[in-house]
């Protein structure tokens, strides 16, 4: 009897560790302050809390630790050099695990900590579900990456650091026609936001520069692993120039092998999910797959103007590595909150707010000097970058990057 | 012509790993009528087992699916833990349902230790390449190598499985018990040991479904084996649950229902077929397409 309620026991502190680990929602020491009333005691050293959200763990985690990263990173350069109105800023990082009810709840967790303004979330999908709740509790949200134009509207407290989907499509479905493809494809999943918001921007814009949409393929969901008959109906309908806005996890391992399998030789092209694709490449496959794909990026980490360089090797001396768009855009974040305090000279959310919606400021940042649009999204060019098989920093085979194109405006019709 | 071969072939890709899968399902509930939703987990357990030991394997001048011995051993640990600590305990004193749902707790707590390991961590893992890539072409469409393999497999374990249970004494004492346990106590058959082996043996096979998925689709992650032990699920529950063949044809059907729709019919309503096409034929056969109504199982 006694042994087997010792593993009863067992079992319940398993469980129990399991759902801490799995809940984690960062160094949360806040203290409990209601966020309404954020007390706006300038000169009183209470810090000033910026929460983030993103996707810390699951499929899309590597997103997570790129925002943490810098945003905490972006934190530490203020503190540094004094703080905000003589306070100090403090992170409190939670964890949406790429599910949008999960996501919820951390925006929650943050609002009930105290915290007025927030960096997050990174996918369309998730964000969305935040930012009803973001307006009734009137609390900022800047989200570094989610590009979907539903997100931010006129007279909101959302706004990004991001351009949005109708630029990001329009700009592939440029590059098309100025490659002189006039026939494209298209594989999406219907079922995200993500996916479904490049789908209806790209096909938009074909339409506006007389690029003909020759097959359109979906998938079941964002989890599906074959992408053969996707692409052999490419192959079918003759197209040589496919978009196909997924995420990392899939265009490394699964859709570009796939895609060259079934037989499609053509261009292959997507949005700034893809990201990070070369840390997800099959180890030993053929590389060569991977030549003939583009994506449009947010910045490039090879940009050599001044403020990017600085903040590269800042990065790369904490962290070891490269920053990725997603690090950059989670730092510009922190920074456009920098410049609303110090313009709005406090931390309340509803007057930061009210800055940010201001017309004209321009925001100096790591992915471009930029001003925002009525409805909070960033006027800002970007990056079209390339893959291809190449050597990688340790001399074995890998995919490399290359940047193509920069693109400031969309081109006339 | 050739979009029906290559649909085909697809079909078969996804078909042979659910009935891999489906097999270990089958195994289990033949045994012990419990629905073991840990299996899927014990795949993704398999899949960082290799992760993690083909680096080595390489080393030691082996071709990288050596590392699926390790696997192997891993899983039945594994699932004999799983059986140890949870099921049994609960066995004895709840009902099916309280099983039912440990198994689901299993399930869910095998993924959340596993991302709590740092090493494993949240992010998803991609595999190295495991068999060289290649395989026979029809019409301009190439059906790999590792198709073949996984299918040859899926059929060679089905048959040891079935002459195992059959043949042998441990195999003839799963029936037993699978039949009555209480008569097989009586008639001098260890039940609790039986149960253990059919774990073993079960998440041993969870370790070969997991190279052989990991040699087609090369992610690893902590949760993939949700919607492939359910996928998989249905598959042996389509064949008729507890029936060693039916595992096997269950998978190879929807695995090509599945890309049959996606090429089709409408790519996006894949998942909604499968699952369609499993209402109808329980509705139209409880048992599954090889299921009896009564009768013995296994």
């Amino acid at each position: 009897m006694k042994r087997k309620r010792l593993l009863s026991i067992l079992l319940a502190l398993s469980l129990a560790a399991s759902l801490t680990a799995c809940g984690g929602s960062g160094e949360s020491s806040a203290p409990a302050v209601d966020g309404e009333s954020a007390a706006p005691a300038e000169s009183s050293g209470e810090p000033i809390l910026i929460g983030t959200i993103s996707p810390n763990t699951g499929n899309l985690a590597a997103y997570g630790t790129a925002v943490t990263t810098g945003a905490a990173l972006a934190v530490e350069e203020i503190n540094a050099a004094g703080g905000l109105l003589g306070r100090q800023l403090e992170i409190i990082n939670a964890d949406d695990q790429y599910d949008p009810t999960e996501c919820l709840n951390a925006f929650n967790s943050l609002v009930s900590q105290g915290v007025g303004l927030i960096v997050g979330s990174v996918t369309s999908g998730c964000t969305s579900a935040i930012t009803g709740a973001a307006n009734e509790e009137e609390v900022c949200l800047i989200t570094p990456t989610s590009t979907a134009d539903s997100i931010t509207t006129e007279d909101d407290f959302v706004f990004r650091s991001c351009y949005a989907d109708s630029f990001q499509g329009a700009i592939a479905a440029a590059y098309a026609k100025q490659a002189g493809y006039d026939k494209v494809g298209m594989v999406y999943c219907a079922a995200d936001t993500y996916s479904k918001g490049l789908y209806d921007s790209f096909s938009a814009a074909c339409e506006t520069y007389g690029v003909e949409v020759a097959a359109v393929e979906s998938t079941a969901s964002m989890d599906v692993q074959d992408y053969t008959n996707q692409f052999a109906a490419m192959v079918n309908a003759g197209v040589q120039f496919v978009y196909a806005p997924f995420y990392y996890d899939v265009i490394g391992p699964y859709l570009v092998t796939q895609a060259r399998a079934a037989g499609y030789t053509g261009v292959i092209m997507g949005a700034d999910g893809y990201d990070t694709t070369p840390d997800y490449v099959v180890d030993g496959a053929d590389l060569t797959a991977f030549n003939n794909v583009y994506w449009t990026n947010h910045y490039d980490p090879a940009d050599t103007s001044e403020k990017s360089v600085a903040f590269v090797s800042a990065y790369e001396a904490k962290y070891g590595n490269t920053p990725s768009a997603f690090a950059a855009l989670a730092y510009d974040c922190v920074m456009m909150y920098k410049a609303a305090i110090e313009a709005a000279g406090s931390a309340d959310p509803v007057e930061v707010r009210d800055t940010l919606a201001a017309d004209g400021v321009v925001y100096d940042c790591i992915t471009g000097t930029y001003s925002l649009d009525e409805t909070g999204t960033p006027v800002k060019g970007a990056s079209i970058i390339a893959f291809e098989a190449g050597t990688g920093a340790d001399g074995k085979p890998a995919v490399v990057s290359k940047l193509l194109d920069v693109v400031t405006e969309l081109p006339q019709a | 012509m050739s979009t029906f071969i290559q649909t085909l072939f697809v079909g078969l890709r996804l078909g042979s790993i659910y009935a891999l899968v489906a097999l270990g399902y089958t195994m289990v509930y033949g045994i012990i009528r419990l629905i073991n939703f840990a299996h899927g987990d014990f795949i993704m357990v398999g899949g960082y087992t290799m992760i993690f030991t083909v680096p080595a394997v390489l080393a030691l001048g082996l071709p990288a699916w050596a590392a699926v011995i390790a696997a192997i051993a891993v899983c039945a640990l594994v699932g004999m833990g799983t059986e140890l600590i949870a099921y049994r305990p609960v066995r004895k004193k709840g009902t099916k349902m309280t099983a039912l749902i440990t198994a689901i707790a299993m399930s869910l707590l095998l993924e959340n230790l596993a991302q709590a390991i740092p090493a494993i961590g949240p992010n998803p893992k991609v595999a190295s390449q495991i068999f060289t890539a290649g395989g026979i072409s029809f019409a301009g469409v190439t059906l790999e190598y590792t198709t073949l393999l996984t299918i040859v497999i899926s059929a060679i374990v089905m048959v040891v499985l079935f002459q195992f249970t059959q043949r042998t004494k441990l195999g003839r004492a799963m029936r037993c018990v699978s039949e009555d346990k209480e008569a097989a106590t009586l008639m001098g058959i260890n039940v609790n040991h039986t149960i253990l082996a059919t774990f073993a043996i079960g998440s041993g096979l969870a370790a070969v479904a997991a190279l052989m998925y990991m040699a087609q689709y090369p992610k690893i992650y902590t949760t993939m084996g949700s919607l492939l032990g359910l996928k998989a699920f249905v598959s042996a529950v389509l064949g008729g649950i507890g029936i060693i063949p039916g595992a096997v044809l269950g998978g190879i059907v929807i695995g090509l229902v599945e890309s049959f729709t996606t090429s089709y019919v409408s790519s996006s309503m894949a998942d909604a077929f499968v699952f369609l096409i499993l209402i109808v034929v329980l509705v139209l056969k409880p048992a599954g397409i090889l299921g009896k109504n009564v009768g013995e199982k296994v």
